[in-house]
């Protein structure tokens, strides 16, 4: 790269300037972070791109050299709600000048944290938000976050970027008209307030560390459902500030000047539209009675019960996607507002509705979280972009629950290859299940080094010594044992051939745009968007789940007293 | 297998081994860490490797079951299933038949039991048990032997004494025929319950068979009885079992054991322990066990451990971190699990360090003054180190507890 922006902050380019405002863009975010001394001062990430999702702060199922070493995890979006659970919370006691990369454990060369009150894939009923504050959720109930507050955690724990806070309503939908113009009132008072420059004292405690610190901050597009309310939410961002407003942010002449990128979040949407859906049908039909749910979910479950409980359960059973309604919706909201900053969505749920999102918007950055879920289920991903000739329908990934991988000594997947296999013509999946590598340097106790031991000194090498790929027999072998490893491995991978679809993306997008449009067409036909691979994969959870994660002592008791065999197998 | 011993105590029994296996060297004393189902809970091979551990358990029973041989026999073999390339040990299955199926009978021929996938009669023999861990393809294997609980009492034990010896000549005769001495190792288990009559004659039978045995490991024990009893029996088997082949303890974890049975001769431990406390949020330091549920910890920016080399503390990973997520990620338990490991391995890596440099029983004092300085030393810990010449209150003014005095952190109150 020729010019290294100066200023700390994010920095967005397009790459070619796009020649519509909507439409498939390419562009890099360079983050500078302020006063940086360090080797790395830099985090560039290049669009389309993805965001890794975490909850409670961690990357699920990843220890932090599993975080580091997948090189796909560079911008990490972090809720903060989780935190709090304690007041103050936490992470606001850790000081340094990256709070939230030491706390959590990520590394600010590698690294680039964005900060949200809320967890963005949450679409739980919540109490109402208030004039004055946000209903955030956390173990120990529901919490009221005020404006005030967010601002000052936002300055003591210093992430990268922040989401200004939004007033998203997660209660029963449809939402009134007076609903949503409070909605965006509210949401453009929270923005102004997390602009707001930080008063002397303010700056004598929040800032003693890093006297540079200033928030990016990203703005979610508020209007709900409404094409109104979405347009006059992003046109009050251009409007011009006075009076009070504008004493308050002297440095910019409207809020979008503070603004550095955009940002959609589809839960609420799909839920508000769902809603209004559901409503059009229930006045067409008459009500039918529907069976009652479950009280208390009965220990001796079979298999046949799994599908009904599932819905008991928090495993994201998908929301209908509802996603050519939401398209004119992002639209409305980016109409007027300058193109040359990034747009997020977050909570998509197949890579065709990124394409998607690609084509007609011309979104920039999307979350992981679905790539994610899709591990916690048991599914290794496995799709390239653009797809395969031929071939017929396939799925997106494969249900490893399945016993079909019992003897597949294959790869998580057959688009890709091991670092250490020669089947040339396949690209290298780089994630640590496809490409391990022995470990280059190891621990030592006392009287285990090879002084004594007389095993051959490991040589400093710079390139990595590969071992054969983790096989999909080893890892339904794992799923069914219950074995956490199993979901260490596969969202190290998901989040990998992930990454590897968006820089196939990018690829096409500077290479052969032309054919753009053909090839998502491809993609959208050759690959199930139903997933109905995740669906089955969501059953073959459960019953694992059920044989052997927790309350299955109990399960299996009840099981014995009435009188079946039981031989009882502990698994641990 | 190479065995040599390098190094020996002046004062304990205690000694330092180099142990040569088809997968690499793995010095002795060592803890080894269980992977049941042919993992190590919540990791993967390489972090495991990393750690510096040389030497993991997989279980005979559960590997059976799942994935099956079939399934093992096409991977070629559980090292390379899994992903391992350093030495593995498997257990016989005897033990989880016993402890984890109630209808299991117990003949002559073998262990009869019912099929946990189909309920149809099963036999497991000595051959059987064998020829199985020849398929799993460990370094070291056990033989079949006939368990009874350590608190069972009567004519059962003796029964199972002799029928442990007659199976292990059953197991060396099927070993010897498969053609894969070169690659795996058979260990005998000693048992005889807590009868020192009983531990004798098997003793002696057993070390009668030492030319079909690369190793001998203490059986019957860890099963509920006093702790005074159990250094006892770990105490008279390590005085009979020959110089020249490793001794291991089955089913020790806790740090006080580990010591202990180092200092009575024993080379090698396994335990779940440190693993599954680490799912319930233990770290073991060596100022004992961090119960990181307890809201004492809640705002603590501390690692575990300062001086830990294990990744969650020398990445600063704080206490406060640990007991945000612990019970509720995955991920807690992997950075818990990474830091039991390496403190296992620390303690007994300190001892051979110690032991070579002839200051092994000033590492049983620090240790203990470490570890139980603020509550008082385990009473069985005293005994069974006076009984190897190591008196742990001299020049100190150190407490005494009576029982087995393990340590656990159980409330908010005082301590670290």
């Amino acid at each position: 790269m020729s010019s290294l922006p100066v200023t700390s902050g994010l920095h967005f380019s397009l790459l070619t300037p796009p020649s519509a405002r909507f439409g498939p863009r390419l562009g890099t975010v360079v983050f500078k972070r302020p006063g940086c001394t360090t080797d790395q001062p830099f985090v560039t990430i290049p669009t389309p791109g993805l965001l890794t999702a975490t909850s409670r702060g961690v990357v699920p199922h990843l220890s932090r050299d599993h975080h580091r070493k997948t090189q796909a995890i560079k911008w990490v979006h972090i809720p903060f709600e989780t935190f709090l659970e304690h007041n103050p919370p936490v992470p606001t006691l850790q000081t340094g000048k990256t709070p939230l990369h030491t706390f959590l454990g990520f590394n600010p060369g590698q690294h680039l944290l964005s900060m949200s009150a809320r967890d963005l894939y949450d679409g739980r009923e919540m109490p109402p938000n208030g004039k004055d504050h946000v209903s955030v959720y956390s173990l120990r109930g529901v919490r009221k976050l005020s404006p005030a507050q967010w601002r000052s955690y936002v300055y003591s724990v210093k992430p990268d970027i922040v989401m200004a806070l939004s007033d998203t309503p997660f209660t029963d939908p449809p939402y009134s008209q007076k609903r949503l113009t409070k909605s965006i009132e509210r949401s453009f008072a929270w923005l102004l307030n997390v602009l707001c420059s930080l008063s002397e004292p303010e700056k004598s405690t929040l800032l003693k560390e890093e006297p540079h610190y200033k928030p990016t901050v990203l703005v979610h597009m508020s209007g709900m459902t409404s094409i109104p309310a979405r347009r006059a939410f992003a046109d009050s961002l251009l409007e011009p500030l006075f009076g009070p407003e504008a004493e308050q942010v002297k440095h910019i002449k409207y809020l979008d000047e503070g603004v550095s990128g955009y940002s959609f979040d589809l839960v609420p949407l799909r839920l508000s539209l769902d809603a209004a859906e559901k409503k059009s049908i229930d006045a067409m039909s008459p009500p039918s009675s529907l069976p009652s749910p479950a009280e208390t979910p009965d220990p001796t479950t079979t298999a046949l019960d799994v599908e009904a409980s599932l819905s008991q359960l928090n495993l994201d059973s998908t929301i209908p996607p509802h996603i050519e309604q939401i398209l004119p919706l992002l639209k409305t909201s980016l109409e007027r507002l300058p193109t040359t900053k990034p747009r997020i969505v977050n909570s998509t749920q197949t890579p065709h509705e990124t394409l998607r999102l690609i084509s007609s918007v011309g979104i920039d950055l999307f979350d992981a979280h679905w790539a994610q879920r899709a591990s916690d289920i048991g599914v290794s991903l496995d799709f390239v972009f653009p797809a395969p000739q031929g071939e017929g329908r396939k799925d997106l990934g494969h249900n490893l629950y399945h016993d079909k991988y019992t003897y597949d000594f294959s790869p998580l997947a057959s688009s890709f290859r091991g670092a250490i296999d020669t089947e040339f013509t396949k690209p290298i999946c780089q994630c640590l299940a496809c490409s391990p590598s022995v470990p280059p340097t190891r621990l030592y106790h006392g009287v285990d080094e090879e002084s004594y031991s007389g095993e051959p000194v490991m040589p400093l090498s710079s390139t990595p010594r590969y071992k054969p790929s983790f096989t999909r027999a080893y890892l339904h072998h794992l799923l069914h044992t219950h074995e956490m490893s199993a979901h260490s491995l596969l969202v190290m991978h998901n989040i990998s051939i992930l990454d590897a679809f968006f820089s196939s993306i990018r690829k096409l997008l500077s290479e052969k745009p032309e054919s753009w449009d053909a090839e998502v067409k491809r993609f959208i036909e050759a690959y199930d968007e139903d997933m109905v691979v995740l669906d089955e994969a969501r059953v073959s959870w459960k019953e694992v789940e059920l044989a052997r994660g927790k309350g299955r002592l109990a399960r299996e008791k009840a099981k014995q007293d009435e009188g079946t065999l039981g031989t009882a197998v502990e698994l641990e | 297998m190479q065995f040599e011993v390098i190094a020996k105590c002046h004062t304990t029994k205690a000694r330092v081994s180099r142990m040569t296996l088809a997968h690499g060297v793995t010095m002795l004393p060592t803890f080894m860490p269980v992977a049941t189902q042919a993992a190590i809970k919540g990791l993967t091979p390489e972090q495991v490797e990393s750690l510096g551990v040389t030497l993991i358990l997989n279980n005979t029973y559960h590997l059976n079951l799942r994935p099956g041989l079939k399934v093992l026999n096409e991977a070629g073999g559980a090292h390379k299933f899994q992903g391992w390339h350093r030495n593995l040990l498997t257990d016989s299955g005897g033990f989880q038949l016993v402890s984890l199926s109630k209808f299991t009978t117990i003949t002559e021929e073998g262990a009869l039991f019912a099929s946990p996938f189909t309920g149809e009669p099963t036999m497991l023999t000595p051959e059987e048990s064998i020829s199985i861990q020849h398929t799993i393809g460990a370094d070291i294997i056990m033989q079949l032997d006939d368990v009874v609980s350590s608190l069972t009492t009567g004519p059962r034990v003796g029964e199972a004494m002799e029928r442990s010896v007659r199976w292990l000549d059953r197991c060396i005769t099927q070993h010897e025929r498969s053609g894969k001495k070169d690659t795996q190792n058979l260990f005998a288990i000693v048992q005889g319950g807590l009868d020192p009559e009983l531990r004798d004659r098997c003793l002696e039978e057993m070390i009668k068979r030492r030319d079909g045995v690369a190793g001998y490991a203490i059986g019957g024990l860890s099963g509920g009885e006093e702790k005074d009893t159990f250094w006892r029996v770990i105490k008279q088997c390590t005085d009979k079992l020959p110089e020249e082949r490793p001794r291991y303890s089955m089913g020790i974890g806790f740090a006080e054991d580990l010591v202990v049975c180092v200092a009575l001769g024993v080379d090698m431990a396994d335990c779940v322990f440190p693993t599954r406390t680490a799912r319930f949020g233990v770290a073991l330091t060596h100022k004992g066990p961090l119960n990181l549920k307890l809201s004492k910890h809640s705002k603590d920016l501390r690692p575990i451990d300062e001086s830990c080399p294990c990744p969650t503390c020398t990445d600063g990973t704080s206490r406060a971190i640990l007991h945000h997520n612990v019970t509720h990620e995955t991920a807690a338990a992997h950075a818990i699990t990474l830091h039991n490991i390496v403190f296992q391995a620390q303690v007994m890596g300190r001892g051979r360090a110690a032991i070579v440099e002839g200051a092994f029983p000033d590492y049983l004092r620090t240790f203990f003054a470490n570890y139980f300085g603020d509550v008082g030393y385990p009473e069985w810990c005293v005994n069974a180190l006076r009984s190897v010449g190591v008196d742990l209150l001299e020049n100190t003014d150190a407490k005494i507890i009576p029982g087995s005095g393990a340590k656990w952190e159980y409330s908010n109150a005082a301590g670290n």
